[in-house]
Order: C-alpha cells, then sequence, then structure tokens
C-alpha cells in the first residue's frame, strides 16, 4: 500500500485522500456519500503545448494546431476494433472527454460498476492506437464541430477576443484547430505527441465518490506501468507578452438577432505562486460583483437606458502565463455601453469602492464556492483545474475570506486601465 | 420519494422531499396551466415581472442585495413546457443553514419568494410601466435569440412546422407580436388570474423545519381567492399522414437536419421506460446506432441524436451536417431505425442501453432539481414512480420490447436548415 496522505476542511466538510502510485501516477480522492462516483484522469497537455522539446534536444518540436483536441477523440479507438465507449457500455458508466488551453481530461460517471469502469479508464488512456484510416475519418468528424462553433455567436466573440487581447500568447490558439491545421494532423506525429504528454508522472486521477481507496490502488496496480521521467520543456515564447491589449475592438458578423458584446481586461501581472493566482481570481470575481451584478449602478442605468436586457456576466482566467477578466452581454448598442463603462469606470476610482457592497459580494463568492461541493463532477473538474495550476480546492475558502476591500481597491485600480481593454462584438449580418 | 405532502389552500400543495446530501436546498413554486397561443407569452411574462421588484424590495437593485445577503440565494424564473401543460413560476436554491453563520436563509428565501408572488409591486391598479416595458424588451431578445443556436433552432422551427395544428407546436415563450402587445394592466390580469385559477404546486428538496415552511405559505394563501380549473388532456397524434418536407435557408457555415416522428404512444399508458430503452439504442448514447454509424462510421457529423418528448408522443432526430450530405444523412438516420424495426439489435446493444439507463435513473438521487422533476411532472399526468421502480423494469423488458416501439414510430416531418450558397 502506497503512503498515503489525508487533507481536510472541517468548515466545508470536505477532505481528499492522495498518494503516488509506483508507475509515478498521483491519485486524489473525495469520498462523498452520493449514488453518483466520478473519475476524471487528465494530463497537463491542452491547445497552447504546439512547441516543445526534451530537456537535451536542440530544437523544438512544433507540432499543428488542434493536434491535442484531435488526440483526445483518438483515444477512443481502441487496437481490437472495440471503442472505449462499447468497452463503458458494459458497466452503464457515463463517459466523456475534453480539452482546455492547458490540459486534457477523460472523464466517466456511473452509479455501478465503478472499478470495472475506472478499469477501462486507465486502460484505453494508456492505449493509443491510430492508422492513417482512422485518421483521416476523424478529420471529417472534427471538421464538422469545428464548423458547428463558427456559427456559435458566444464562442466566437470569445475566440476574437483571444486574438484582439493577446499578440502572441498562445490562448490565441482556437482549441479544435482550424479545418486546414487538423488536415496535416498524421498518425506519426500524434504518436510523438502521446508518447511524450501522456506520460504518468505528468497526469493526475481524481475519484469523487462513495469508493474505497485500496480497491482504486488496486486497479492502478493492474493496469499501469512504470513511467519514464517527464523531461520535457514547454517552449515559453509567449511570455513576454505585452500588457497592453493587441487591438482594442474587433468585430465578426454572424446570424444573430442582436449584437453581442465582451469586454475583455488583459492583465500580465502574474503572481508566481499558485495560492495568490487563487486569490487574485476569487478578488477579481469579488470586484467584478460588485461593479456588475444586479445590485451595481451601472447594471441598472444600461437597464434603464434600455441598452442591455439580459444580465451582465462576467468572469475571471488566471493561469501560469495569462489573466484576463471579462464582461458580456447582448446589447442594441456595444460602443455606447463601451463608454459608459469607462465613464463608470473612471468614477468609481474616484469615489472608491463601497464597503456593505464588497461585503455583500464576498459573501456572494463564498456562498457560489461551498455550493460547488454538491456535484461529483465539479468537485472533480475544479480540483483537476486548480491541481494543475498549483492550487487546492479544499484551500479556496479559506483564501475567499482572507480577500480584504484594500486589496480588491488595489486589483482595481490596477487592472481596470483602457490600455488593457479589447472589445469584441459580434453583429447581425449586413449591418 | 416524497417525505410528506401538505394541502397549503384549495388547489395548492407543498411536496417534500427530504435529503441531507446536499449543502443546499431548494424549493420552486409552480403554477400548472394548459399551454395555449393565448396565454404562453403572459405566462412567460408573469415570473419576470414579478422577480423585478416587489412593494418591499421596489428595485432589481434591492432584491438583488437582499439576495446577496442570504448567500448568494438564487431565484430563477421557470418556465416549462411539457405536453400540453405550461409550468411556469420559480425555482429558488440557497445554501444550508450550516454554513451561513446563523442566518435562517432558508425561511428568508421562502419568505422574499412570497414577497415577490403575493405582493408584488403596483402602480394604480396595475404593474408599473416602466417595469413591464423593460421586461418585454426583455422577453422579446431571448425569443428573437432563438435564432443564435442554430442547432435548437432548427428543433423548434421543426416542431412549430409538425406541430402546426397542435398545442405541442405553441413556443412556451409566446410569440413577439404578442407580447408586443401586453400592457401593464393586461398582465396583471394574467397574473390574478393565474394565482386565482391555476394549480399550484410546491416543491421543497433538502433539510428544513417543514412545517413551518407549510405555515409561512399558508398564512400567505389566506385572503386569495381559489377557483382552481384541472389542466384538461389533450389527443395526441398516433401516427403520421404523409411526410411534410420544410427548407430554411440562411447563412450557416453548417445545415442543420431535423426529422420529426410520431411515437404512437400515449404517455398514460406508463410504458416510458420502454420509449427510453428503445431511444438509447436508436440514437440517446455514443453507443446508439445514430453515433455509430452516421457519425463514426460515415464520418458525416459530430452530433447526430435522438430525443423524445414523452408527453407529446413525439420523437425527434438532430444533426449538423455539410448541406449537400442531407440525402445520404436522412436516409442513414432512417435505415438505422428501419433496423430496429426488423429487431435487429445485437444482445450487447441491448444489455449496454439497459446499463445506461438505469444508469441515468440512479444519478437522479444526486440532483436536487432532478428528483423534483422526476416526481413533479409524472404527478400532474397522475403516475406515481421512483427510478428505482423504473430501473426494475428495465430490468425485465426484452429485444422483442424494443422492436414493438419501433414498429409504432412513423416519419413525419423532415426540417432542413441549409447553408445559402450551399446546393
Amino acid at each position: 500500500m502506497s503512503n498515503i496522505v489525508l487533507k481536510e476542511n472541517e468548515m466545508l466538510g470536505e477532505k481528499h485522500y492522495s498518494f503516488t502510485h509506483k508507475s509515478g501516477l498521483e491519485v486524489f480522492v473525495f469520498p462523498k456519500k452520493m449514488t453518483t462516483s466520478y473519475a476524471i484522469f487528465a494530463t497537463r497537455y491542452g491547445a497552447v503545448d504546439n512547441k516543445f522539446k526534451h530537456v537535451t534536444d536542440k530544437e523544438y518540436t512544433i507540432v499543428p494546431d488542434g493536434i491535442a483536441h484531435f488526440l483526445e477523440h483518438k483515444m477512443f479507438e481502441c487496437e481490437d476494433g472495440v471503442d472505449a465507449f462499447e468497452r463503458y457500455a458494459k458497466t452503464g458508466a457515463n463517459a466523456n472527454a475534453f480539452t482546455g488551453n492547458n490540459l486534457t481530461g477523460y472523464i466517466f460517471s456511473c452509479t455501478e460498476n465503478f472499478y470495472e469502469s475506472l478499469e477501462i479508464l486507465l486502460d484505453f488512456v494508456t492505449h493509443p492506437y491510430f492508422t492513417e484510416k482512422t485518421v483521416q475519418k476523424e478529420q471529417g468528424i472534427i471538421g464538422q464541430e469545428i464548423k458547428m462553433y463558427e456559427d456559435h455567436p458566444s464562442v466566437r466573440m470569445h475566440r476574437e477576443l483571444m486574438k484582439a487581447l493577446y499578440k502572441k500568447n498562445k490562448m490565441r490558439i482556437d482549441i479544435a484547430g482550424t479545418v486546414e491545421s487538423i488536415a496535416e494532423i498524421t498518425a506519426e506525429v500524434l504518436y510523438k505527441c502521446y508518447n511524450i504528454f501522456y506520460n504518468l508522472r505528468n497526469m493526475t486521477l481524481c475519484v469523487v465518490g462513495d469508493v474505497d481507496i485500496s480497491q482504486i490502488e488496486a486497479v492502478c496496480d493492474k493496469v499501469l506501468v512504470e513511467a519514464e521521467p517527464f523531461t520535457i520543456v514547454r517552449d515559453t515564447e509567449d511570455e513576454d507578452e505585452p500588457k497592453e491589449a493587441y487591438l482594442k475592438k474587433t468585430v465578426c458578423q454572424l446570424d444573430v438577432s442582436k449584437p453581442l458584446f465582451t469586454i475583455g481586461i488583459k492583465d500580465m501581472d502574474i503572481p508566481k505562486e499558485a495560492k495568490e493566482r487563487t486569490k487574485k481570481a476569487y478578488a477579481t470575481e469579488i470586484l467584478d460583483e460588485i461593479l456588475f451584478s444586479q445590485s451595481s449602478e451601472f447594471y441598472n442605468d444600461l437597464y434603464s437606458q434600455n441598452l442591455i436586457a439580459q444580465d451582465l456576466s462576467s468572469g475571471c482566467e488566471i493561469g501560469k502565463n495569462y489573466s484576463f477578466n471579462v464582461i458580456s452581454s447582448e446589447s442594441s448598442d456595444p460602443d455606447k455601453v463601451y463608454s459608459l463603462f469607462l465613464d463608470y469606470v473612471e468614477k468609481m476610482k474616484k469615489e472608491g469602492l463601497d464597503k456593505e457592497a464588497f461585503e455583500l459580494s464576498k459573501r456572494t463568492v463564498y456562498a457560489s464556492n461551498i455550493k460547488s461541493f454538491d456535484s461529483v463532477e465539479d468537485i472533480g473538474n475544479n480540483f483537476i483545474f486548480n491541481y494543475f495550476d498549483g492550487a487546492d480546492i479544499l484551500d479556496t475558502p479559506d483564501i475567499i475570506n482572507s480577500i480584504t476591500l484594500e486589496y480588491v481597491e488595489k486589483l482595481f485600480n490596477d487592472t481596470f486601465k483602457e490600455e488593457y481593454y479589447a472589445m469584441s462584438v459580434v453583429e447581425p449580418l449586413n449591418k | 420519494m416524497i417525505t410528506k405532502s401538505f394541502q397549503i389552500a384549495d388547489g395548492v400543495k407543498l411536496h417534500y422531499i427530504e435529503t441531507d446530501k446536499f449543502k443546499t436546498n431548494y424549493f420552486s413554486f409552480n403554477f400548472v396551466a394548459p399551454l395555449s397561443r393565448e396565454n404562453a407569452h403572459f405566462n412567460a411574462m408573469i415570473p419576470l415581472i414579478l422577480m423585478r421588484a416587489c412593494e418591499k424590495y421596489p428595485s432589481q437593485a434591492e432584491i438583488n442585495k437582499r439576495l446577496q445577503f442570504l448567500y448568494s440565494g438564487d431565484i430563477a424564473a421557470r418556465n416549462d413546457a411539457f405536453g400540453e401543460y405550461q409550468i411556469f413560476g420559480f425555482k429558488a436554491n440557497m445554501l444550508n443553514d450550516r454554513y451561513t453563520q446563523g442566518t435562517d436563509v432558508t425561511g428568508e428565501m421562502v419568505d422574499l419568494l412570497c414577497e415577490m408572488v403575493f405582493k408584488p409591486y403596483l402602480k394604480d391598479g396595475a404593474f408599473d410601466k416602466e417595469f413591464t416595458k423593460g421586461e418585454k424588451l426583455n422577453l422579446i431578445d431571448t425569443i428573437e435569440a432563438e435564432v443564435n443556436n442554430k442547432g435548437q433552432y432548427a428543433v423548434k422551427r421543426l416542431k412549430s412546422e409538425m406541430c402546426k395544428d397542435e398545442v405541442f407546436g405553441v413556443s412556451k415563450m409566446g410569440e413577439v407580436e404578442d407580447v408586443k402587445k401586453i400592457t401593464e394592466k393586461s398582465l396583471y390580469d394574467a397574473y390574478k388570474n393565474a394565482l386565482q385559477n391555476d394549480i399550484i404546486e410546491i416543491y421543497f428538496v433538502g433539510k428544513a423545519d417543514i412545517e413551518s415552511v407549510a405555515l409561512a405559505f399558508k398564512k400567505r394563501f389566506e385572503g386569495v381567492e381559489r377557483t382552481p380549473k384541472a389542466v384538461q388532456p389533450v389527443e395526441i397524434k398516433m401516427s403520421a399522414d404523409n411526410v411534410k418536407e420544410v427548407v430554411d435557408t440562411e447563412k450557416v457555415n453548417q445545415g442543420k437536419l431535423v426529422l420529426g416522428f410520431r411515437l404512437g404512444y400515449h404517455y398514460s399508458e406508463n410504458q416510458y421506460h420502454l420509449i427510453q430503452l428503445f431511444n438509447e439504442v436508436y440514437g440517446g448514447s455514443p453507443t446508439a446506432k445514430l453515433f455509430l454509424n452516421v457519425r463514426e462510421k460515415m464520418s458525416l457529423c459530430y452530433y447526430c441524436r435522438s430525443l423524445i418528448n414523452q408527453r407529446s408522443g413525439i420523437m425527434l432526430v438532430s444533426s449538423g451536417i455539410e448541406s449537400k450530405n442531407k440525402d445520404i444523412a436522412r436516409d442513414a438516420i432512417l435505415e438505422q431505425l428501419e433496423m430496429i424495426k426488423r429487431g435487429e439489435i445485437t444482445e450487447e446493444e441491448f444489455e449496454s442501453a439497459k446499463k445506461s439507463i438505469r444508469n441515468g435513473y440512479l444519478a437522479i438521487y444526486d440532483g436536487a432539481e432532478a428528483m423534483e422533476t422526476w416526481v413533479f411532472f409524472r404527478g400532474i399526468c397522475g403516475i406515481y414512480t421512483t427510478p428505482i421502480i423504473e430501473s426494475e423494469k428495465i430490468e425485465n423488458a426484452t429485444i422483442d420490447d424494443v422492436k414493438a416501439v419501433a414498429n409504432k414510430i412513423t416519419l413525419d416531418t423532415v426540417y432542413f436548415l441549409k447553408g445559402e450558397d450551399e446546393k
């Protein structure tokens, strides 16, 4: 039996056990008395990882955009011709996978036969099988997936925003790639990426549910083989990204009923410490809640002028090499909204943030975080996203509690500057 | 699943599903009305206008501040169409009192909802003119924005064409031209009518002092005149006459194909588990025939799935494809159905469909809203069962049962949303 570590947050009423399996894989288990159990097996490999080398190599290898996502699709095919979904069909598990900027995750949830399903998960993700023929077939399917997203207004708007905010940062890359870039993908290059990034020392398994940790270890023993050391260096040329937004505004036309807009705020002042990044992310959420929620002056102004009808939605993302905050909605006149936004920010900077609004907003962010622990899927996914960034979701409530008004005010003054803003608009056709 | 039910007033019930599994409590307040073109837009508007302001909190900002104070308490508008029913009202969720440092969040949330429902913000015997105007624009925007999601839009278009002469073709949001005609007075009348005449069902899922919740609602209904009217069931069309073809052309990158079928099954037969089993084999999962053949083997699409509208007796199959592949895709979708009609289902396919359905049923116990919807929607049709009972029924089903379901199904309408520049 491996050395098992327990970590607990008593206030929250949640804990996890963890161990490093002899294969090199790190395993986390959240005990949770639910009918459903959930597993996520993920690798630190996503859309941004298109240029990399071994420590000892001289030259970087460059691969086509969209390859991590393509690989995710292809992993479901197995050598004996039975795909992973068919194998799961025998256990009744509900399986899927997703690719993000920095990770690829393979997931399943089930109410019965958990260990059999876990064995399938660990087995198919560690046994790749690609041929030129199956690669070609997938180019047709993913080509349709790309086209589907081209017609999707909010997805398009977000992608265009990334291209406006960043000059060279890899956040510019579309996760699925383009029809052209995926046409360059071959079985050989898939194997190459697989062998590098699907190293168990670069991966983590997280299980949430009413499960037994020793049985999980037994499944690992049965399926997993000890991994080589992980010695990959990722290209970081995107680190010297300028602080300012690359473009101020970007517009694309689609068949929508009314313009959609998103204002992005770029922030290149990224804390090195993961805990500090978490703190900054939640402080940004509190700040957005103060500035843009339905209680805010800005929202109510826009609403009463009929400039917006729906909510203003906001959110921020912080990774090791990027950070941005977005405010989005629909409006008949996005340019007017933008100019009111500039005035509002200046006014609020002069007046300072309201103490009561801060307390209420902090309470809101704190409560939303606790609510996310009601779902085994949310726990598993949030854990992996945070863990790959170096943080742990069991620390989050305390981090939120430590955020002060002074911290949020400084954040407001430092990040809300016009030179960091870019706006992406999707407008109706033939305008 | 229901632990206890309370009669709150004439035609008003509160049902309690007790569980301490969650960090949150959930409750819903629902008007159960007949779905109709005459009223759908009013019913869609009622929750929106009531959430906009009330006597005690006369602006959106004040309501929102109250919700923030109650630990990010959430009240959302509900508007569901279920066969001939329109179910509208509110869904609320809130943190368990364990996490709220002594604040009785649940009791306060019930109180806030009651303020919205029973003490709306009024001016001169009607809703506020400006608020009504704002919420009308809001609803019109939402209706017009349906075109933004092409997949859903195509499904809606199919339904409106296929069920032109049936209530199932009515949009639960209403039509833009009808919304435009709403006034603060006509909306207020519609609200009063709903409070007086609709069946009202309240659900609570979680852990609370339910007696005092029941009492709080009872008090609010004192002095409310109630003459509840049950929704009359409507006939459903059991089979299609001839196949209708509808094509729209728009500037899109991907064509959307939707096929509408008649199931030949009536909800009251209580054989829904068999319909679901059929759906799982046909197009409800990544091991279904549609996924394995139309997507995996033929590489025609990213998605191709079937969906059941149980109460309306309808099945839809939708897919996103290259416009030039429309006929190939359509034929492939129909061929897979023919195979099931001939009983060409392997033992493996059948067993995995059973397992998958069972898994889905049992997972219902992990979601407050999932449990509520299960009990509530069946309950209004007079069907009382649990996911466990249904999953036991699934165990006894046979391939012949699935074959029999398929053989009742007939194709009614083919809808295609095609790209402008394509042939």
